[in-house]
């Protein structure tokens, strides 16, 4: 996050240095940051977000976005607006970015963050480009609190270990947000255990093996059907794993910096606790 | 070879492959003890993973191969052309193309038949197509052109669908669908496939001695009392059901209905009544070979099992192609 800092300095030096202002006309180009534009920037200044951000099974902010006009992330979408500020991921509508850039239009690239305190920082820094350092700061404080309500201590090895099972038989290991969440949560992830870094395979087998007191699955299922949900229907997982065995967590939830980090938690600790007594009498 | 000694051998090899499919995975598991314990009625991890996990990935691999095997011997024997196979012609990827149609379109969630009914009516329509354009006396060029007309239309459309599916993990499964794959099929996939494929089976292997007939021409065939017409519908109809029915549950998988009958013909005295049964088994043996192949591979994500059968296929393709270019100079 050093190096995010320091473009949102440079950033901000070229747009004070043009006349001292906050940007009028902001585009962003990155689900999660339309989250941050459409909760932090003043009315009015967001030009565009992205068509995901309309998406209420994809997005936080959809009822925010219903106004907005929205891109799918290409340069001719945005170059015509005019915007004065782009905010854009580190790793999606490169092709775009690299064509803003050429054209002097100021983007800032928001890093994936690894960790609760990545993702507060980038809050701060996105509310300091847009102009609005107050409701960042307002923001993060609120997450924090959030946060540390639902503190609790940590027991080491006599927590439940959860595993994370995504659509493919995917899980999420060490280095993600979801996993920092997860140990804020009092659950230990299986896929950490396992040595398995950031977006990793879990088997079907090896999970059924491993045990784990409770699957953690995204919500994105009413989206249509897709083969990647078909092993979460798998009978041999169904048979182990029902009731307060496994719980749902929609993945914006959990993905993108903002205060639905503070209900993600609350959900994974409510499901924690449910877990003990059951546990035992379905092993 | 003696029939009796050849089929014997291949039963015999499927089910020593059978066994190691069943002990071979990702968890360590001792099968030996998860059978007792399935015997005895226990319900224990392992023999969850051996009855829900393995035995349904090791039966549907030998349906899916006897399917495609036997199918590659009928259509060889209806089309009279050596390079005839379900996933060459595009009657698998026509199949796969109705299950995807199903299957996104929610479909196959309302009534599950709808998947394998799905995939046997696009197997259905490739092979009438295929037969109006080059059936009776046509050319191998003819029917490799007709084929790969089909095949890149199955594979795109396919892919269009999956585009405008509206969940956004549909579009990273072209690949599967275009390459098959058995990784965590259970055994509601097996219920849902196996007595469709088995009545195509029984379609196809009642046709042997009228393709006999029809290895010396139609003309001969109908004076032997072939009724062609007959021949012709039950052929079709068998193979999409039995390859329809599959490919719904796994995806395409290409070449195996290709090599498992001009593997056994020489030892079957290029006879296609026999060849059918013999293709059947070398068929289930090859896939079950690849998927057992897939799971020692443990590095990285599991491989596809159209990956593995079309490394072994495409060479014996192009051998072949090279065998009937110097026969017809």
């Amino acid at each position: 996050m050093k190096a995010g800092h320091g473009v949102a300095v440079l950033l901000l030096a070229s747009v004070i240095g043009t006349g001292n202002t906050a940007p009028q006309r902001i585009v962003s180009l990155n689900l999660c940051a339309d989250e941050l534009v459409l909760r932090l920037a003043p009315p009015g200044t967001v030009k565009s977000v992205t068509w995901l951000a309309r998406d209420p099974t994809l997005s936080n902010v959809s009822a925010l976005a219903q106004d907005v006009p929205v891109n799918r992330g290409l340069a001719e979408d945005v170059v015509p607006l005019a915007p004065d500020l782009v905010i854009a991921g580190a790793y999606t509508a490169r092709t775009a970015v690299a064509l803003l850039k050429r054209l002097g239009i100021p983007v800032l690239e928001l890093k994936v963050p690894t960790d609760v305190e990545e993702a507060l920082a980038q809050i701060k820094t996105v509310a300091t480009a847009l102009g609005a350092p107050a409701k960042g700061t307002q923001l993060i404080a609120d997450v924090r609190s959030g946060l540390s309500e639902l503190h609790v201590a940590s027991t080491g090895l006599s927590q439940p270990i959860a595993a994370v099972y995504q659509p493919n038989g995917l899980t999420i290991g060490k280095g993600s947000l979801v996993d920092d969440l997860l140990s804020r949560a009092g659950l230990r992830n299986l896929a950490v255990e396992r040595r398995i870094d950031n977006y990793g395979e879990l088997p079907l087998e090896l999970l059924l093996f491993a045990q784990p007191d409770l699957l953690i699955i995204n919500t994105a299922e009413d989206r249509g059907p897709a083969m990647a949900y078909e092993v979460l229907r798998h009978p041999a997982l169904a048979r182990r794993y029902h009731g307060a065995r496994v719980i749902s967590v929609p993945s914006a939830w959990w993905s993108c910096p903002g205060p639905r980090l503070v209900d993600a938690v609350q959900r994974l600790q409510h499901a924690a606790q449910r877990l003990p007594s059951l546990s035992k009498a379905e092993r | 070879m003696a029939p009796s000694l050849l089929l014997g051998g291949l039963l015999l090899i499927l089910l020593v492959l059978s066994a190691v499919s069943l002990a071979v995975g990702r968890a360590p598991l001792d099968v030996g003890s998860a059978i007792a314990q399935w015997v005895r009625g226990e319900s224990t991890l392992a023999t969850l993973v051996l009855i829900e996990l393995r035995v349904p990935r090791t039966l549907l691999a030998v349906l899916v191969g006897a399917s495609l095997g036997l199918a590659g011997a009928a259509l060889q024997g209806l089309l009279r052309n050596p390079l005839a196979e379900p996933g060459i012609i595009g009657v698998s990827a026509c199949a796969a193309f109705g299950a995807v149609i199903a299957f996104y379109s929610g479909l196959s969630l309302a009534a599950p038949l709808a998947l394998p009914l799905a995939g046997i009516t696009g197997a259905l329509i490739a092979v009438v197509l295929l037969y109006a354009l080059a059936g009776r006396e046509a050319s191998t060029l003819t029917l490799i052109l007709a084929g790969v007309a089909i095949n890149g239309f199955a594979g795109a459309a396919t892919a269009l669908a999956l585009n405008l599916a509206p969940n956004p993990f549909a579009v990273t499964e072209i690949v599967f669908w275009m390459m098959g794959s058995l990784a965590d099929r259970s055994i509601s996939h097996l219920l849902l496939a196996a007595p469709l494929m088995i009545l195509g089976w029984a379609l196809l292997l009642t046709s042997g001695r009228a393709l006999d007939a029809l290895t010396l021409g139609e003309d001969t065939a109908a004076s032997l009392g072939v009724q062609l017409s007959r021949l012709r519908f039950m052929l079709v109809l068998g193979t999409a059901l039995a390859v329809g029915s599959g490919v719904a549950v796994t995806g395409a998988v290409g070449f195996v209905g290709l090599v498992a009958p001009h593997l056994l013909r020489p030892f079957v005295a290029h006879q296609p009544s026999r060849l059918l049964v013999a293709s059947a088994f070398a068929g289930a043996v090859l896939v079950l070979a690849a998927d057992i192949a897939i799971r020692l591979i443990t590095v990285g994500p599991e491989l596809k099992l159209g990956v593995v059968t079309a490394l072994i296929g495409a060479p014996f393709f192009l051998m072949l192609v090279m065998r009937l270019r110097r026969e017809t100079i």
